[in-house]
């Protein structure tokens, strides 16, 4: 009899304490803070400038999303591997560093919709008059051996019969060679590509178009269970977009043709 | 495996032309040492630290980014081929320098008093013997030639045994299979240019 009322009474603190927890974001909200894990050796998303302060296309939105909730922001750096480790740890509450929105990854944390796309471009040598991704047919081109749009680029290469593909070691031997003529174009994410263009290092050379390749697009992401927060965050890129923030940044940081946030055909 | 076989005769087709061509600068560097012309003497000295102290992969890397910067355009395989050719050219002319003195100065003075002229008693008295004494130190550089012509992957090449292979690689990440076979190629490649060496000089330099 005894235990069993012990049992009932545990049962009944249980019951009655668990309810008093609130949810992520009132959590972030109480606690005036938000803190977003953010990468900053990936110019121009995130990156430290001559002070060392944190800046970047990620860091702003970081701030956006604070001002949003009426918090204050709190970079915390994390390397690309470190991102998912830091919020399951509970040392972030959002990540807000290009993190692709992978199926893989959607089963460990939440993903809002996407807000920003890495879209491939061809960047060109002035001088060998390309304007567009079908000009390069027939043109020596090159990109970053091994990478997704390396790989892609070859096999183009290959299905037009002509031309000429060429693989170098690192971005900024291709960025090297395209000035110097050596190769006609290459094909790279855009924010590379605008950031090399923009750099003023390497003369000559001009972003020319987009490329076909498959699209890249990242998300923010929190605890999967958060659905109160992601249902936040997820308004939050939406309205960025509406606001015209959206394209205020990519132009402060990227600049050229604004990327589609959507995919035809499909919601979400 | 048939494409990492096309690679190896590139390597080798690379390997053996900037042998070819480091081989006849490297006889015209020894002539030049040999002239006492002043300008041909510091022009070949200057090659030949230049090759020799420095790295081959800047080397090819200059071939390439450096002629490129003054906007002359080499293919990755010119590039390649004239880096170690280069390379080549420096290391042979010292070879040769070596063997030079190996073979006594009297010998030019008696085929000069015989009334030959300078240039007659070196192609036909000094030279032969002097090749005999480099041989073999050439298969040792022509082996390293084999083995250069992999840095041609810093140059966007992508048709050499190195450059198939990391193409190969990116596309399937088999790293270690692809790379353990690119290296038993390269390894049988350079056994049989020793082995081959080996046999020709036993044939060609015998008493």
């Amino acid at each position: 009899m005894r235990t069993k009322l012990f049992v009932l009474a545990l049962a009944a603190t249980a019951f009655l304490t668990a309810p008093a927890s609130a949810d992520k974001l009132d959590d972030i909200i109480s606690s005036g803070k938000l803190r977003c894990a953010v990468v900053l050796d990936f110019p121009p998303m995130g990156s430290r400038d001559a002070d060392n302060n944190p800046v970047g296309f990620d860091v702003d939105y970081c701030n956006d999303l604070a001002k949003a909730l009426g918090v204050e922001a709190e970079i915390v750096e994390t390397p690309f591997p470190e991102r998912i480790p830091a919020l399951m740890s509970g040392r972030v509450d959002v990540g807000v560093a290009s993190t692709s929105d992978t199926l893989e990854r959607a089963k460990t944390v939440g993903m809002s919709i996407p807000y920003f796309a890495f879209e491939m471009a061809v960047t060109a040598n002035d001088e060998a008059g390309i304007s567009s991704f079908e000009d390069m047919k027939g043109k020596v081109v090159g990109a970053v051996a091994g990478t997704f749009e390396g790989i892609a680029l070859e096999a183009q290469v290959n299905e037009w019969g002509e031309g000429e593909y060429r693989p170098y070691q690192t971005q900024a031997d291709v960025f090297l060679a395209l000035s110097q003529g050596q190769i006609d174009a290459t094909v790279s994410t855009s924010t590379v590509a605008q950031a090399n263009v923009k750099s003023g290092k390497f003369s000559g050379i001009s972003v020319a178009g987009k490329a076909p390749f498959d699209t890249d697009y990242v998300a923010l992401f929190t605890n999967r269970e958060e659905y109160g927060f992601l249902n936040y965050l997820n308004l939050f890129v939406n309205q960025q977009v509406r606001t015209g923030r959206y394209a205020e940044l990519y132009e402060k940081y990227v600049g050229g043709d604004l990327p589609e946030l959507t995919v035809p055909n499909v919601y979400r | 495996m048939p494409q990492l076989l096309e690679g190896a005769l590139v390597t080798l087709e690379i390997a053996v032309l900037s042998m070819v061509i480091g081989l006849f600068i490297a006889v015209l560097f020894t002539l030049f040492r040999l002239s006492g012309i002043r300008v041909l003497n510091a022009f070949a000295v200057s090659w030949i630290e230049i090759a020799r102290n420095t790295p081959a992969l800047f080397q090819i890397y200059m071939a390439h980014f450096g002629l490129g910067s003054f906007g002359i355009h080499l293919s990755p395989y010119a590039a390649l081929l004239a880096g170690i050719a280069f390379n080549n050219a420096g290391y042979l002319s010292e070879n040769f320098r070596g063997a030079l003195k190996a073979i006594p100065d009297t010998q030019t003075r008696a085929g000069r008093s015989l009334g030959m002229t300078w240039l007659q008693s070196f192609r036909l008295i000094v030279m032969p013997q002097m090749l005999r004494v480099a041989f073999l130190p050439m298969t040792n550089q022509m082996v390293w030639a084999i083995l250069m012509t992999s840095l041609g992957v810093t140059v966007g090449m992508n048709t050499d045994l190195a450059g198939i292979t990391q193409a190969l690689n990116a596309r399937s990440f088999r790293t270690f299979e692809f790379f353990a076979i690119a290296a038993v190629i390269y390894y049988i490649i350079a056994k049989i240019v020793t082995l081959g060496a080996r046999l020709i000089a036993s044939r060609m330099f015998r008493y």
